[in-house]
């Protein structure tokens, strides 16, 4: 029986997240399989439209993670995230989809270990949901 | 006390007119949003019995293409090759003269009018009067003939009329609806609205379709039968009824004839006989059956699917037989239910736009009719049946047709077997267009009138449940343009005719109502306030639901033993796809109208075939490839949307796109009764482009 | 609203017009027909507006965005009847000031939302896994709404709503429901004019309750800021051109 490999997409911010993954991949700390990093400049750029579709599409999990509060590279671009991605995990619970499916956190340049904590805690949580009902749909 | 809409106001002049989507034949009425003269919007009708304040893509933006600058503003004559302005007393006169010129020349029926389906009841109306009383001649058609002609010689066989036989809000009762041929939350979406209102309300849906459609995603039985074997699934279906003793037997005594000759040809149509030739399953089959026999409310709706084929005819009466077997007719929420494609086809067919009736479905051969019109109109008239529009185009491919005069039609898209077309096209001494727009048929034009269209104008459409519906001019025509009854009445006044003097579209409608007797209590002032449904027969008739009620309108309900027959072309070894033809959601048949309104041609803007992914596969074919499509006829160049919606072996191509019309590559294989063009079966070949 | 040729139709009269018999039972909304028509209205006149609670917030939507100039707009308010208020399930169906009809009680509830909200996620999904599979991409919700004013739509792009024929898929509804989370004022237009009678009010409401509890924020007045467009301390954000998103 193989056990189920949700595909994960996560978006990481240039000056923080996204050189923290680096950091992690280059202290080259073990992490699961089928994650896809897009990078973006702020976690604000991720707009909620890319994790809908995203998610109708059937990707089992979206990660958006950002700089600290206080540290992103354009001052209030994470309050901006902090608002929308809560308002868009309660939308899914709405449809009947659970809302760990998407998941916000912060994670500076100098947290590696603690991208690779993120990314196999989440990776967890979404294959304990097991495989996005929505990839069964055909519209 | 209502102010006029054209009085002078203090604030700027805002007004919400309530007309008819020009669209499908669905008949939804909204109001157009007019800021002084321009058109800004739409805005649904909530009080309307069809569409209930709903309305589909296409209706929303049914103002979009109106005001476009694309419009034809001014007549335009061909001289050295290319099209120029004219005036219009230049234009008609010049026209008038051909025609007279051509019909000294050759004959009459040298000469061949083509009503629009686009154009009102009265538009309609005159131009029929304008070939029968002007010219002489009984050549008049329209687009009837590519799509529904084969419900008008089947159902005149089976009912004697051949409308729908109820009305479209009864879609919401019902208990079970038979879909077949029809995509219909594509082609009629807000029909589809009233299904899935009963969808909701606990109803089954059994769709048969070859492809697999947005209701037939949503159908409790689904069957993908094979292009062209319809008429053995029907036979298959109406076999399981008798067998199983689910027949209506008082309604087969009492209502119907024929009987024992239908009995002897569907008992041959075995479960096992009808997979092998319709592939699909007999379980599934049966069990659709008896949901259909046993339902209380069970409606049949059908469109091209089951029309557009060279034995059409016969596959709508075996539709009608189906219908009679099980006695769901004449009754709420039951009947047989063609959904014709456009807003005006109905009436068009109505006011006698052909080649072989009179308004009012009177026959053109039958001396007593022809007599009370030529009383009517004062002038003798010919009494044999005309050229249907296939045929049309045949006799002027081999010379013998000299002059078309085309009203709101655009055959260089539409019709089949373009080549054919264009070369008979070609070889007119006279081709005349009268559109709203230039097309690939005024390309080949050598007069064009500039027409004024459905925002533009009053008149009637009768949609496809027999509404005749209202038309109140919103803004005024661009440029030059003139209503078609206007152009239709200037031509026959220069043409020497008599009786063409009408003021308003009213006075038209007056006078097609009594001659009419289906339109008889029918006028501009009653349909104002009231919903009618023709027949409607007095001024004091409230209008007619539900057709056949107590007996059907030739009496007798007719069973025609009807056996199935494989399409004109099948696939071979060098053509080995079958192609099918179709619509698509977001534009309009041949997007005249569709591809210049923004927010349509963005959501599909440009021409695709469907390919079944196996195929797909085995020609190393992605989604989104440009690949070339042919047939023995053509070939064009798309692109390739690789799906699960249609079977393996067929491909599935829109009509809408000029750039890569369909049409070039379709079978002009025709019904023989009909004359209906076999548009949705013939053989292809796929490459790589 | 007056009934005209057999319907009800929606006008727009002048000062000194007679009005006739003015109905108040069909519930057009006044607020999409008057943002259609306001950006044509160049002549600086006064337009007055019938109004029901829902359309008084609508308003307050467009004021606080600079839509309308507010001194152009003035509201006569209609207080819903009872039955209105059913179709509704309102639970603010009073405007602040009432000039026709007479006020009534809200209704607090809405059946359905109830009823989704005691099913399993996978009952609900089911759920609305069907309702949108009759979508037929109409626009009807986008077109009727009152607060839907976007110039580009985001639901016409490809790019989001990557089918290419219908029925859209998810995300064309799970998108809308976000870009309205902070701006729905219930008033069920979408829902009445979807002619594949999705329950989209029924959507909007729980998506509202969610919102609500979260941010303890309630669209509709002029004077609060959505908590979208603001940081996590409640100052506004800035730098926006168009801060719809």
């Amino acid at each position: 029986m193989t056990e189920f490999k949700p595909t994960i997409l996560a978006f990481c911010c240039n000056w923080c997240s996204y050189a923290g993954a680096d950091l992690a991949g280059v202290s080259r700390l073990q992490m699961p399989p089928n994650v896809h990093v897009v990078r973006v400049m702020c976690s604000a750029s991720v707009k909620p439209e890319y994790v809908m579709k995203a998610i109708s599409q059937g990707i089992d999990g979206v990660l958006v993670l950002g700089c600290h509060i206080g540290d992103c590279h354009y001052m209030t671009g994470n309050h901006r995230t902090a608002k929308r991605i809560p308002v868009v995990q309660k939308i899914l619970k709405d449809i009947g989809l659970d809302e760990k499916r998407v998941r916000l956190d912060w994670v500076s340049a100098a947290e590696g270990e603690k991208f690779q904590k993120v990314i196999v805690e989440f990776v967890g949580e979404v294959a304990k949901l097991g495989p996005n009902p929505l990839k069964e749909v055909r519209f | 006390m209502r102010v006029s809409p054209w009085t002078e106001m203090s604030a700027m002049n805002v007004k919400h007119v309530l007309t008819t989507c020009p669209y499908c034949g669905t008949g939804c009425n909204f109001y157009l949003q007019v800021v002084e003269d321009k058109l800004i919007g739409v805005v649904p009708c909530k009080t309307d019995e069809i569409s209930r304040g709903q309305l589909c893509i296409k209706g929303y933006n049914a103002h979009a293409f109106v005001q476009h600058p694309d419009r034809l503003k001014t007549p335009l004559v061909r001289e050295h090759g290319e099209l120029r302005q004219v005036s219009w007393d230049d234009a008609l006169d010049r026209l008038a003269k051909e025609i007279a010129r051509i019909k000294e020349k050759y004959g009459p029926d040298s000469i061949a009018f083509l009503a629009s389906a686009k154009c009102t009841n009265e538009e309609n109306y005159l131009f029929q009067k304008l070939a029968r009383a002007a010219v002489h001649t009984n050549n008049v058609d329209h687009c009837a003939r590519l799509c529904h002609a084969s419900t008008v010689t089947g159902l005149l066989y089976s009912f004697g009329s051949g409308a729908m036989t109820n009305t479209i809000p009864e879609f919401g009762d019902a208990d079970l609806i038979l879909v077949t041929g029809s995509n219909t939350l594509e082609a009629h979406p807000i029909i589809g609205s009233h299904m899935l209102k009963a969808l909701d309300a606990g109803a089954r849906i059994v769709v048969v379709d070859p492809r697999d459609t947005p209701l037939s995603r949503l159908a409790h039985i689904r069957m993908s039968q094979n292009p062209g074997s319809d008429i053995a699934w029907i036979n298959g279906m109406i076999k399981v009824i008798i067998d199983e003793g689910l027949a209506d037997e008082e309604f087969i005594r009492t209502r119907t004839t024929d009987f024992d000759k239908l009995k002897g040809v569907v008992k041959e149509y075995t479960l096992e006989k009808v997979e092998s030739i319709a592939g699909v399953k007999g379980e599934d089959l049966a069990k659709a059956a008896r949901l259909y026999a046993n339902a209380e409310k069970a409606m049949i709706a059908y469109a091209m699917g089951v029309t557009q084929h060279s034995n059409g005819t016969d596959i709508v009466m075996a539709l009608a037989n189906l219908a009679m077997v099980t006695g769901h007719l004449g009754k709420e929420s039951t009947g047989l239910n063609p959904l014709r494609g456009q807003c005006n086809v109905q009436g068009a067919c109505d006011a006698g736009g052909l080649p072989n009736l009179f308004p009012g479905y009177q026959r053109v051969d039958d001396e007593q009719a022809r007599t009370r019109f030529e009383q009517a109109w004062g002038v003798k008239l010919p009494g044999s049946p005309g050229l249907t529009l296939t045929c049309a185009v045949n006799e002027a491919a081999v010379g013998k047709l000299k002059a078309m005069i085309v009203f709101g039609e655009n055959i260089m898209v539409s019709d089949p077997d373009l080549t054919h077309v264009e070369d008979a096209l070609k070889e007119l001494e006279l081709l005349a267009v009268v559109d709203i727009f230039p097309t690939e048929t005024t390309k080949l034009a050598h007069i064009v009138l500039p027409a004024a269209c459905y925002a533009e104008k009053d008149g009637t459409f009768t949609s496809t449940d027999r509404a005749v519906r209202l038309l109140r001019r919103a803004v005024n025509p661009p440029g030059e343009a003139m209503p078609d009854w206007r152009i239709a009445c200037e031509l026959a006044k220069r043409l020497g005719a008599k009786g063409f003097d009408f003021s308003s579209p009213a006075e038209v409608m007056d006078e097609m109502a009594k001659l009419t007797p289906i339109y008889g209590g029918i006028d501009h002032e009653r349909i104002d306030r009231e919903m009618i449904r023709w027949p409607c027969p007095t001024k004091d008739h409230k209008g007619t639901r539900i057709l056949h009620a107590q007996k059907f309108t030739k009496g007798l309900g007719t069973f025609a033993p009807v056996h199935h027959s494989p399409p004109a072309e099948s696939p071979s070894e060098e053509y080995p796809f079958i192609l099918t033809t179709g619509r698509n959601l977001f534009q309009y048949h041949t997007g005249t109208m569709t591809r210049r309104s923004p927010k349509l041609e963005r959501q599909a803007p440009e021409p695709y075939a469907e390919i079944n992914k196996a195929d797909a596969k085995g020609l190393g074919i992605s989604e989104g490839d440009r690949i070339i499509v042919s047939s023995r006829r053509g070939s064009i160049a798309l692109r390739a949307r690789v799906t699960e919606r249609i079977i393996p072996g067929a491909v599935f191509i829109p009509f809408h796109y000029s750039e890569a019309a369909a049409n070039w590559l379709t079978n002009a294989a025709l019904d023989p009764v009909s004359k209906i063009p076999e548009l949705k079966v013939c053989a292809a070949r796929i490459q790589k482009g | 609203m007056r009934e005209e040729h057999g319907n009800v139709a929606p006008i727009m009269i002048s000062k000194g017009e007679d009005p006739g018999d003015v109905r108040t039972d069909v519930p057009y909304q006044l607020i999409t027909i008057l943002g259609n028509i306001y950006p044509w209205m160049t002549d600086g006149k006064k337009i007055a507006v019938v109004t029901r609670k829902c359309d008084e917030k609508a308003l307050a939507e467009f004021f606080k965005r600079g839509y309308f100039d507010r001194s152009r707009v003035i509201q006569i308010g209609l207080a819903c009847d009872k039955e209105q208020i059913g179709k509704c399930r309102c639970r603010d169906p009073v405007p602040s000031v009432v000039d026709i009809g007479e006020q009534q009680v809200a209704l607090g509830t809405d059946a359905l939302s109830d009823k989704l909200l005691e099913m399993s996620s996978e009952e609900r999904l089911r759920f609305w896994e069907y309702q949108f599979r009759k979508c037929n991409k109409c626009f009807a919700c986008t077109a009727n709404c009152p607060v839907c004013f976007c110039d580009e739509c985001v639901l016409e792009e490809r790019t989001f709503v990557p089918e290419k024929g219908v029925p859209p898929g998810m995300s064309f509804h799970l998108i809308r429901a976000y870009h309205l989370s902070d701006k729905c004022i219930e008033c069920g237009e979408c829902e009445r004019s979807c002619p594949a009678g999705i329950p989209l009010l029924t959507f909007r409401k729980l998506v509202a309750k969610d919102f609500r509890e979260m941010y303890g924020f309630s669209p509709g007045d002029e004077k609060t800021i959505s908590p979208l467009l603001t940081t996590l301390e409640g100052e506004p954000l800035d730098g926006d051109e168009c801060d719809e998103c």
